[in-house]
């Protein structure tokens, strides 16, 4: 079957996490990034949700990122214990318009790299959100400031981003996407890459597993 | 002509229906078959694509289908032009589907199907085919499948099955959505049920009831018909296994008052290990269909015997018929006899067993071999040899040298254990007990003909037989020691299997009973009860409530629901707000006193609101005053690390601090009364400072300045009077706003003294009205709190279903006024994400701020255990697991299997909001009355039931997917708001029941 097929895929699928104070935009930015929609109209998630965006990284490579939309308010040290496992990539948000949300972020990293890690024992890769930048009044040049609380704190990095203009939001998946790369601990698998439409259960079955370790 | 015209068209069809050939492959192949030669464009090598383009011309769905390949051709052209470039994704949305799907390299199969494919993903592909059938004649050649009178309607009507299905989520090159959606789960498996046979809930789904999981007669119906399979699979050669022998037509009796039934006897070698099997025509020659083949008793008769217990065969030879052959456990139990037709089958069957009991087995005595007619029964010196003929079977008079008694013996090998050896006896396929029971009446005369074999043997038996040919057995007890044996095995078994089942029950008992009422409430009895509430019996009651019962009240509601136009007046009674029973004066009474208790709690928020964004003002302008002078980044930033651990202390620090700066003062004449009104909810113990909170990212609760000074800038608790969505203010109304993230940094810098000024200013003020000092120093912290909550509510009320109708600004506007008065007298608990959607159906149902905000209260009575605080939620996943470690153990173990599912996370969101995320709103209303009312009728704990009824009425998704921790949660997510919710509270209620019944019968 692999025959009729173009591209020899190396298929990867990466757990990556959405987290930060409530309210300042988590779901609006996955939505942003995988339905390429805005909307004022979500709801507080309650919980966790699920996004996934499928990205044609190049030629050989096609990424799957299973967002997860963690609730703000998750006060379940257990819970987000649980959901953090075998994430191998992170976004922490929060809302530029409420210095409170940052104040959070600290805590939220705190939080993850306490509770996962990759294989080698390293802090997974995690970037640095300042969403609603459209809501901003005027920029100031905080982008030294920022990129030491970042080294500090752990961040790769950092974006200013808006869900609602579409700012910055690809940029700092792909940010993201290539640090993850690089590390290189998703285990890449195979999928043949028929043409056929399948209407079997077994597909589904079949399919693995997070290709995390 | 018209002949292999029709056979071309019959091989086309069974290509279309035949897996071996892609869908779309094959309706390119009926479609192009026999094309109208002459007619213009046909000649190109892409006839499908000129079909297309000719049929779009005239046929305005077609004509959207080449719109859209045209499209998806352009964007690969564009694609493969560019280089692969990552993260282009065009903002353009593609085609109805829906999904926006930006393009992705098609691969070569799906660009040469493009045109069936598009059509097929756009669902139209049946209406394009009927077309082309319909007007056949422009297009095709007479012979032509498409023109054929029978075919290419078939062809069409084929169609629609697949062009009702959603392929946007297929797991194909092309595609992104490799996890197919929830809908698409249900849809296939709607499908695929229907092959099962129509009764797929009742008849495939494991009854709910206790199951042993360690019998072999109780498992599932999945499984069994899967070994069903795979045991007839079984009966070939494979790779596993060596057929050695294999004869049909062996007769054997099952049960004395049978008839005698034909099967299949065959040898296989798995390794060391022999098994003889045989198994009833019946079940092999497929005559039954695939269920009646996994239900069928006929396999409670097939044998599955591994040779390793069988220590004696005997054969019986006569001359009218072939051979019979008795095979004997090590325990003394016979098998039922096995005729074999005649001819030589029966020496056959030895031979091959000889050679595959070796190396390290034989049999006693071996067979001989004589030359030119291969093997034989050996010729026997009468009455001395180690197998003797037996001169008296069972009728006994024959004396014929026709019966041997073969020992399967292996020298040099020996039992440790004669009962540890007896106890497996995985015998027969079905239960054992079967032929055990028929076997009683001859087990003594086969008894004896075997210790008689033995006694003659004398002491010469190898080690291999022990049991019943132990010698000394033999010489002192021979039969009564055996039957003692069996006897005590017998009721030994039975012992041990009461004695689980017991065991199980007694753990179902103690799990389950403290779920459920134990009196069971009836739904016909004194009346059916499904019609539920309505306006009629309501005011009838209404007229005569004394001598209403209210418990039958309850039951119509339980069984029936609230008719719609009175729930307005029966919601404060379910919730408790009223009682039944209640004269109109005793209920106006209590009405005006919850009224007067909200109106007081109201003023008492309210003003400590004002206080609230006045301190963040002042704070606001006093930072800003500070701006200029900076101080050091890293100091801030060090700051923000180690804030964790210093923050409680701050908030005293800053208090005593002595050396305060700026003299404001806060307004005056608002502070006043405020912070006398402060008084109850300001006394939380020392201890319940949010301490708590800390070790939790989210907790949020940011040092009593930073939080302020933060907030200010957002200005998000909006007043009183103006009451408009936040975040428009936090867009518009800050002309303080001078700086961005970086002015907060700076800002932060000067934070620490003087917010301790600005507390100090608070504290100093209220200090100054004569108030206690203790009491101040927690006014600090109580507003933080305040400021807080207010803050999260804001947040989601802005965003409460703001898609449903009744949730207007005015509304939404009382909805913050009840959370917000809620929260002020619970601020210990404070607010909680999720208390808004419970709020909201109260509100739309009962329209009054005041009786909303009482109903609410009596429905946090038992929702707020559900908040992290209290601890309801742990119990009622412990609950859900060992409800479905019990009622549905197959479930149950795919769930460990897959880890971490046992958690039960995917009922977080259930549980803590009553299912009102999982339903409609008009489906919430019919849930929540039955759970409010459930308690009396059924069971405290109906939301396990109904979570039970979620899992119940999908598991057959969960299972055949192999559902695990993540798949489930998304299954659940992506099904919110699509639930039959009549279907899912009527197994509720059965399993209720269910449950109830199983403690009734003790």
């Amino acid at each position: 079957m692999a025959g009729g097929s173009v591209f020899e895929c190396k298929e990867y699928l990466f757990k990556v996490l959405v987290i930060g104070e409530l309210g300042v935009g988590k779901t609006s930015i996955i939505k942003r990034y995988v339905h390429q929609l805005f909307s004022q109209h979500y709801r507080a998630t309650i919980g966790v949700d699920f996004a996934l965006k499928v990205i044609n990284w190049d030629s050989k490579t096609l990424v799957r990122l299973q967002l997860w939309d963690i609730a703000g308010q998750e006060r379940f040290g257990n819970m987000t214990r649980v959901y953090y496992k075998e994430a191998v990539g992170a976004f922490v948000v929060f809302d530029v318009t409420r210095g409170s949300t940052f104040e959070a972020v600290s805590k939220w990293k705190h939080d993850l790299d306490s509770k996962v890690k990759l294989a080698n024992g390293n802090p997974i890769p995690s970037v640095l959100l300042a969403n609603k930048c459209d809501q901003k009044k005027e920029s100031s040049n905080n982008t030294a400031l920022m990129d030491n609380f970042c080294k500090e704190t752990g961040f790769l990095g950092w974006f200013e981003t808006s869900a609602k203009d579409n700012i910055n939001v690809d940029e700092a998946a792909r940010f993201l996407v290539e640090n993850i790369l690089a590390n290189d601990k998703g285990l890449p698998y195979e999928e043949s890459n028929g043409d056929r439409i399948k209407l079997d259960q077994e597909t589904v079955a079949a399919e693995s597993k997070s290709g995390c370790c | 002509m018209q002949k292999p015209a029709e056979e071309d068209a019959q091989i086309l069809l069974s290509l279309l229906i035949s897996k071996s050939f892609t869908l779309t492959a094959a309706i390119e192949a009926c479609l192009s078959h026999l094309l109208k030669r002459r007619a213009a464009g046909f000649l190109r090598s892409d006839k499908i694509a000129a079909l297309f383009t000719k049929v779009g011309k005239v046929y305005d769905t077609a004509g959207e289908v080449c719109r859209k390949v045209q499209e998806q051709l352009q964007q690969q052209a564009d694609l493969t032009r560019r280089s692969q470039s990552v993260g282009h994704e065009p903002l353009r949305r593609q085609g109805s589907s829906t999904t926006s799907r930006p393009p992705q390299p098609l691969s070569a199969q799906a660009i040469k199907h493009i045109w069936v494919r598009t059509a097929l993903f756009e669902k139209v592909l049946d209406k394009i085919v009927q077309y082309i059938v319909d007007n056949s004649s422009k297009y095709y050649e007479r012979e032509a499948l498409m023109h054929d009178l029978v075919f290419g309607p078939i062809l069409a009507v084929l169609l629609v099955g697949p062009c009702a299905l959603e392929y946007t989520k297929l797991k194909t090159s092309d595609h992104f959505w490799t996890d197919p959606s929830a809908n698409e789960l249900v849809q296939r498996h709607r499908i695929h049920g229907a092959h099962r046979g129509q009764d797929t809930s009742a008849g495939r789904r494991p009854a709910l009831g206790i199951r042993k999981r360690q019998s072999s007669g109780s498992m599932s119906d999945d499984r069994f018909a899967a070994s069903a399979r795979e045991y007839v699979e079984s009966l070939h050669q494979n790779s596993r296994t060596h057929l050695l022998y294999g004869k049909n037509n062996v007769l054997v009796q099952p049960k004395k008052d049978m008839e005698v039934l034909r099967g299949y006897f065959s040898l296989h070698q798995a390794g060391d290990n022999l098994t003889l099997k045989w198994t009833p025509n019946k079940l092999i020659n497929g005559t039954l269909g695939d269920c009646d083949l996994e239900k069928s008793i006929y396999w409670d008769y097939a044998l599955t015997v591994p040779l390793r217990q069988i220590v004696c065969i005997h054969c019986h030879q006569r001359p009218d018929c072939g051979g019979t052959l008795v095979l004997v456990s090590q325990d003394g139990i016979q098998r039922p006899p096995l005729h074999f037709p005649p001819g030589g089958h029966l020496l056959a069957f030895l031979a091959c067993l000889e050679t595959g009991l070796l190396p390290r087995g034989q049999l006693e005595p071996p067979l001989w071999s004589q030359k030119g007619k291969g093997k034989v029964f050996p010729k026997l010196k009468k009455r001395s040899s180690t197998a003797r003929l037996i001169d008296q079977d069972r009728n006994g008079e024959e004396p014929t040298a026709a019966d041997y008694v073969f020992r399967i013996v292996y020298p040099g090998y020996r039992y440790d254990a004669n009962h540890g050896e007896m106890m497996e006896m995985q015998g027969f396929g079905g239960s054992p007990s079967s032929w055990q029971q028929a076997g009683v009446p001859t087990l003594e005369s086969q008894c004896q003909s075997c210790s008689t074999a033995g006694s003659n043997v004398s002491f010469d038996y190898p080690a291999g037989c022990t049991c019943i040919h132990d010698p000394l057995d033999i010489h002192t007890i021979p039969l009564k020691m055996l039957c003692q044996n069996m006897k005590r095995q017998i009721v030994s078994r039975a012992f041990y299997g009461w004695l689980a089942y017991c065991r199980h029950l007694s753990t179902v008992r103690t799990h389950l009973s403290a779920l459920v009422n134990h009196n069971i409430v009836p739904p016909d009895r004194p009346c059916e009860a499904s019609g539920g509430l309505s306006k009629e019996v309501w005011s009838k009651y209404q007229k005569d409530c004394k001598n209403y019962k209210e418990l039958e009240l309850l039951r119509l509601v339980y069984y029936g629901g609230v008719q719609h136009d009175i729930r307005k007046e029966v919601w404060p009674f379910l919730l408790g707000h009223y009682k039944f029973g209640m004269g109109k004066k005793d209920m106006s009474q209590i009405d005006a006193k919850i009224s007067e208790r909200y109106q007081q709690v109201m003023r008492e928020w309210k003003a400590c609101e004002v206080i609230v964004k006045q301190r963040e003002k002042e704070m606001q302008s006093a930072i800003f005053a500070k701006l200029s002078s900076g101080s050091s980044i890293d100091s801030h930033v060090l700051r923000l690390v180690h804030r964790d651990s210093t923050l409680s202390n701050e908030v005293f620090m800053s208090v005593d601090e002595p050396d305060a700066g700026s003299q404001e003062t806060p307004s005056g004449e608002d502070s006043t009364p405020t912070m006398t009104t402060l008084g109850p909810p300001a006394a939380l113990p020392p201890e319940e400072r949010p301490l708590v909170e800390f070790d939790s990212p989210d907790s949020g609760l940011p040092s009593s300045r930073n939080y302020s000074v933060t907030s200010a800038h957002s200005q998000i608790l909006s007043s009183i009077d103006d009451g408009q969505s936040t975040e428009e203010e936090g867009g518009g109304g800050e002309e303080g706003r001078t700086s961005g993230v970086l002015g907060r940094r700076q800002d932060s810098l000067t934070e620490d003294r003087l917010c301790s000024q600005l507390d100090k200013l608070v504290t100093n003020g209220a200090a100054a009205e004569a108030i206690s000092p203790s009491l101040s120093s927690y006014t600090i912290e109580l507003l933080d709190t305040i400021a807080l909550n207010l803050h999260r509510i804001d947040k989601d009320v802005q965003r409460c279903d703001r898609n449903y109708y009744y949730f207007t600004t005015a509304n939404l506007e009382k909805l913050r006024n009840i959370m917000c008065s809620y929260v002020w007298e619970h601020l210990e608990m404070g607010y909680v994400q999720g208390m808004c959607d419970l709020l909201a159906p109260l509100m739309v149902i009962l329209d009054d701020e005041c009786l909303a905000y009482s109903c609410f209260t009596q429905l946090m009575k038992r929702m707020s255990q559900n908040f992290p605080n209290g601890g309801a939620m742990d119990t009622h996943f412990a609950n859900m697991r060992s409800l479905i470690q019990i009622l549905d153990s197959e479930l149950f173990e795919l769930m460990q299997q897959n880890g971490d599912y046992t958690h039960f996370y995917f009922c977080y969101r259930w549980f803590l909001l009553d299912f009102k995320r999982e339903l409609l709103y008009e489906d919430v209303f019919a849930v929540w009355e039955v759970i409010w009312v459930a308690p009396r009728i059924s069971s405290q704990h109906f939301v396990l039931f109904l979570a039970l009824a979620l899992v119940t009425v999908y598991r057959e998704i969960i299972v055949d997917n192999n559902m695990d921790f993540t798949d489930i949660i998304k299954f659940f997510n992506e099904m919110a708001e699509r639930h039959d919710v009549q279907h899912i509270l009527k197994i509720a209620r059965e399993l209720v029941h269910k449950v109830q019944s199983l403690m009734d019968n003790k």
